[in-house]
């Protein structure tokens, strides 16, 4: 018995859980990054002025 | 099993951006706030009379919300961010575990070491944190794809980083630790040999600049540790073992 892999892990993700709830998973994370990060629409991209600065990310 | 990490991840990155909220409260919004003071002041103690000039750069400092709401937004974005990267965390914890060199607790601060290096670290060697005013170097959309080119830099570095430790270490641990600092000093000296410096920072001074930036990487560095340190109690409370753990534990107790 050999200890457990990443290759293993990526088996067990597939087998608890449906492509749909793992997309969904993936889809929630990518829209928080964007949303914080890159949107651009000035209202919500001047309110987080200052969280740009304090966090040190390059699109301020 | 990947939902339960996923849980405790976001748990502690709750944890960890209530705490950065609150620095974003107390230190980060009135700093920022001080350094535009300073900056808009510089700008128009040089163009005083200059009617066009002072409406020039008062355009430049215009908001389209007030300093009320940037500041309560930053604050959530604070504790948001504190999510996203315990989530993301995670995720990734979920994945490269059985990969990552140490015992349970070391291996949850190797992965919050090698994200704050890719994330933040790398990128900040050629494009160091922006302060209030300062101008910009390069257009968005180039810095956007530049600091994402870093990321994957940083990211190589660090699993460079993880795979010289696992190699070297099988032999001589302190040699193991020379091996993982190899990638990363590697990184640090083309950084700063070839990497122009790109930020000018205008008319704060630059002790002030420093301070700032400072503030930044400790604030990000203290975040990474707050999630991971949680993460691993959290996993802990869940008695999360992995598969080697309980094979060891059977071969023990028949």
């Amino acid at each position: 018995m050999t200890a457990e892999t990443i290759h293993d892990r990526l088996g067990t993700a597939r087998d608890d859980l449906t492509t749909a709830q793992l997309l969904t998973v993936f889809a929630f994370v990518a829209a928080s990054t964007f949303a914080l990060l890159f949107v651009q629409e000035p209202l919500v991209h001047d309110s987080m002025h200052n969280f740009r600065h304090a966090v040190g990310v390059v699109c301020h | 099993m990947l939902i339960g990490y996923l849980e405790r991840g976001v748990l502690a990155g709750s944890i960890a951006g209530i705490v950065y909220g609150i620095y974003m409260t107390v230190v980060a919004n009135p700093l920022i706030g001080y350094m535009e003071t300073v900056a808009e002041e510089a700008t128009h103690g040089a163009h005083a009379h200059s009617a066009s000039d002072h409406a020039h750069a008062a355009g430049e400092h215009a908001h389209a919300v007030s300093e009320a709401t940037t500041a309560a937004v930053s604050i959530g974005s604070g504790v948001l961010w504190g999510i996203l990267l315990g989530g993301i965390f995670a995720l990734a914890f979920y994945f490269l575990e059985p990969a990552l060199p140490g015992r349970k607790y070391v291996k949850s601060y190797v992965l919050a070491g090698a994200s704050f290096l890719t994330i933040s670290v790398a990128p900040w060697l050629v494009l160091p944190p922006a302060t209030p005013a300062a101008e910009k170097a390069f257009d968005p959309t180039l810095r956007i794809g530049l600091y994402i080119g870093l990321m994957a830099v940083g990211a190589v570095v660090a699993a460079a980083s993880i795979e010289g430790y696992k190699r070297v270490s099988i032999r001589s641990r302190p040699l193991g630790i020379v091996a993982a600092t190899i990638p990363i000093g590697a990184l640090v000296a083309t950084a700063v040999l070839a990497a122009p410096t790109v930020v000018d920072s205008g008319a704060m001074s630059a002790s002030l600049v420093t301070a700032f930036r400072g503030l930044t990487v400790l604030s990000q560095a203290a975040l990474w540790a707050i999630v991971a340190s949680c993460f691993s109690w959290l996993q802990t409370r869940a008695n999360v073992r992995s598969a080697t753990e309980r094979r060891n534990d059977l071969l023990t107790s028949p």
